[in-house]
């Protein structure tokens, strides 16, 4: 007789009996790292296709003709904007949640791409500023390791108010990856589940936030743009407080946003989309004649050269990438499998950065972990990616008929769902209709 | 302590924020140690982001984030201080007459904050070293998540008192209006009696000490460490606190 097909639950998929199952053991909510796991879709930069030139306009010859990618951040007040050569940055992840091998090799990559690294939660890695070019230095609720010698070596200052990954909430490192080296810099006991705070500890509202951009600005006697980065969760509001507030550049953290360690529900249920919300943030700068003048930023979820080009076309001066980065190093790689299975976790299944045993060295404090990840090697793919990337952007914008990548405008695409759409305002592909406008 | 020059005045008036702070730097620059502001006129960012040692006095009363992000001077006010007094300071001295706002000494990794006033909300919240000193009252949740160093508050305290702390360690000599999550009251050692003799003895005159609690009145306070990792049991305080 054939086997009988046997039906699972459409509601109790084996990802929630597992769920279930864990929090009945362990009392806690679940815990882990990554990014949002969610199979099922919603609007993204794949509902976007661009529309090269053919007989209404003209392409650039790939070889011959120039197409610009230098961004500068920062116009709107720094006495030094920041000058990159490639619009893809290196966003902040903290020196404890990633080893010391990979904060560093992820400088130099950077650094050999003429792009730029952020510190992260725990503060400025010496090493870290010594192998970047351009370092910008995050300032969290937590402020772990603040301290203004750093800030005042940093080429810009980032007020973190929330992350894609969990806006509104702290941050948490578990214990396993509170190491003394971490703890001392954190000034924290070794080996605790470190929480840190929602809020900042010396403002809470738009209002006092024009003093504190202030005060930042003051303390770096106006040199550096100061950047605000934040959740995508009302965007449209929340970036024009952030302009109001001072903010020479905006950093938008999508729902898709990657994380260290944060509890999973937030990642699968808070937030919106990166795609929605750079439109929200575009309007928002629109709408208070900012555009332009303040720059922005946009993270989360960003994988490659088109999804950055469709980021800036519809509004980006340039994207952070997280998980892409940690990726180039080799996390989710078919490397040490047993030490994959040993936490858990697979090659292309592993969001195990929690537990600080991460098989390829990138998000642990393990030093025998760490000595997996080689730093100059390592740092040569960071810069690879970074530059494949920008080709990849190059190519998008020259088909289209564009001299400098950020000539590039949501006129050169046409969406493929009536969702995006009217999130994106765009014509959907075979009719000359914006839905829902 | 730096050495002492012929007192620079500083004249703040109207003159941006910018404008003042860059005469300071460029006084202490050149040596000119000794400075006071005249007429503050509670402003915004007075003295942010002071690296050198360096006495700066000012003369009535500041806004927010006063001597914030600072390494090293001594800051003297007058008057009273807004929100976030010494913000995130590491090392040197900010002394406050009057009183303090909200988030007075948040974050501090080093130095001394005195307040010889009250303080209000969130007194040292996430402070990683230093010493905090409050003649009067604080409001609520002063010491939120405290890591290290030593708050003092001779006063009343407000609600949610030392709640999730690390290793910051507290003393009370009024009332505390309520313990936050995971803190614990532990005796005074004899050590805690002589550190509390000679610090108020350091900072405030003898009139005043006399008006203040004696040392061995005060109640320490300090984290349980129940929050410190995990555990299913005790469920209930993680649900305040997570
Ligand atoms: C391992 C890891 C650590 C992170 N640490 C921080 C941090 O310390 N501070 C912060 O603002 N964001 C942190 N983030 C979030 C990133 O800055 C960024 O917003 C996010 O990763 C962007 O999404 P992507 O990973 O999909 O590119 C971290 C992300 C990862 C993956
Ligand atoms: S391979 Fe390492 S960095 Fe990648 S998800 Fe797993 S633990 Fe995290």
């Amino acid at each position: 007789m054939a086997d009988p097909i046997l039906q699972q639950s459409g509601i109790f998929t084996p990802a929630v009996i597992d769920d279930i199952q864990t929090k009945a053991a362990s009392g806690l909510y679940q815990i882990r790292g990554y990014g949002t796991l969610r199979q099922r879709r919603w609007a993204t930069f794949d509902d976007l296709t661009f529309l090269p030139c053919s007989l209404t306009r003209i392409p650039l010859e790939g070889y011959r003709e120039k197409c610009t990618t230098a961004v500068t951040l920062g116009t709107r007040y720094a006495k030094r904007p920041i000058q990159l050569d490639v619009p893809i940055m290196i966003t902040g992840m903290s020196w404890g949640a990633l080893s010391l091998n990979a904060k560093v090799a992820l400088a130099r990559g950077a650094r050999a791409a003429g792009s730029s690294n952020t510190t992260g939660d725990g503060g400025m890695l010496m090493a870290e500023r010594e192998n970047s070019r351009t370092l910008i230095y995050e300032v969290l609720p937590s402020r772990y390791g603040i301290n203004i010698h750093h800030m005042l070596m940093a080429d810009g200052i980032e007020l973190t108010i929330g992350q894609g990954a969990k806006p509104g909430t702290g941050g948490l490192l578990l214990g396993s990856k509170v190491s003394e080296v971490i703890a001392r810099q954190r000034d924290l006991p070794a080996g605790v589940d470190q929480r840190s705070p929602a809020r900042h500890p010396d403002f809470l509202g738009p209002d006092d936030m024009i003093v504190k951009v202030e005060e930042l600005r003051e303390a770096t006697n106006g040199e550096v743009p100061i950047f605000v980065k934040m959740g995508a969760s009302r965007v449209y509001d929340d970036v024009k407080l952030a302009a109001k507030a001072g903010a020479d550049v905006i950093v938008v953290d999508g729902m898709e946003g990657g994380t260290g360690a944060s509890p999973a529900i937030l990642q699968e249920h808070t937030g919106i989309p990166t795609l929605a919300a750079v439109c929200e943030a575009r309007a928002a700068l629109e709408d208070m004649a900012l555009y332009g003048e303040v720059q922005l930023v946009i993270a989360g979820g960003i994988r490659d050269g088109v999804d950055a080009a469709k980021a800036i076309a519809l509004g980006a001066d340039a994207c952070y990438i997280g998980t892409a980065a940690l990726i180039a190093l080799n996390c989710n790689r078919p490397l040490h499998v047993e030490d994959y299975a040993k936490i858990g976790a697979a090659p292309y299944a592993c969001h195990h950065c929690h537990t600080g045993l991460c098989p390829v060295g990138v998000t642990t404090q393990d030093p025998e972990l760490m000595r997996r990840l080689p730093i100059d090697e390592a740092a040569e793919r960071v810069s690879n990616l970074l530059h494949a990337m920008t080709l990849e952007i190059q190519m998008l914008a020259r088909a289209c008929g564009k001299s400098d990548v950020r000539r590039l405008e949501p006129e050169d695409m046409a969406a493929l769902t009536t969702e995006a759409s009217a999130i994106c305002g765009i014509p959907l592909a075979g009719t000359r209709k914006v839905y829902g406008h | 302590m730096a050495e002492i020059t012929p007192l620079a005045t500083v004249e703040c008036g109207q003159r941006p924020i910018r404008e003042i702070n860059q005469e300071i730097k460029a006084l202490i620059a050149a040596g000119r140690t000794g400075i006071e502001l005249a007429g503050p006129g509670a402003r915004h960012n007075l003295g942010v982001g002071i690296v050198q040692l360096a006495r700066i006095h000012i003369r009535g009363s500041a806004g927010y984030y006063c001597a914030g992000l600072i390494d090293g001077p001594e800051f003297e006010v007058d008057g009273s201080a807004g929100w976030g007094l010494a913000e995130s300071m590491m090392s040197g001295k900010v002394v406050v007459h009057g009183n303090a706002g909200n988030g007075a000494a948040a974050a501090i990794r080093g130095g001394t904050v005195v307040i010889h006033g009250d303080a209000a909300a969130r007194l040292g919240v996430s402070m990683k070293g230093g010493l905090v000193l409050v003649g009067g009252d604080c409001g609520y949740m002063a010491a939120f998540m405290g890591q290290k160093g030593t708050l003092i508050v001779c006063g009343n305290t407000g609600e949610a008192f030392a709640d999730s702390m690390y290793e910051t360690t507290c003393f009370v000599g009024g009332k505390v209006g309520d313990l936050g999550t995971d803190a614990v009251i532990e005796p005074l050692s004899e050590e805690d009696i002589a550190m509390l003799d000679s610090t108020l003895a350091t900072h405030f005159s003898a009139g005043e000490r006399a008006r203040k609690p004696a040392p061995r009145a005060f109640q320490k306070i300090v984290a349980g460490r129940k929050l410190w990792n995990f555990d299913k049991r005790n469920w209930q305080w993680w649900r305040e606190a997570l």
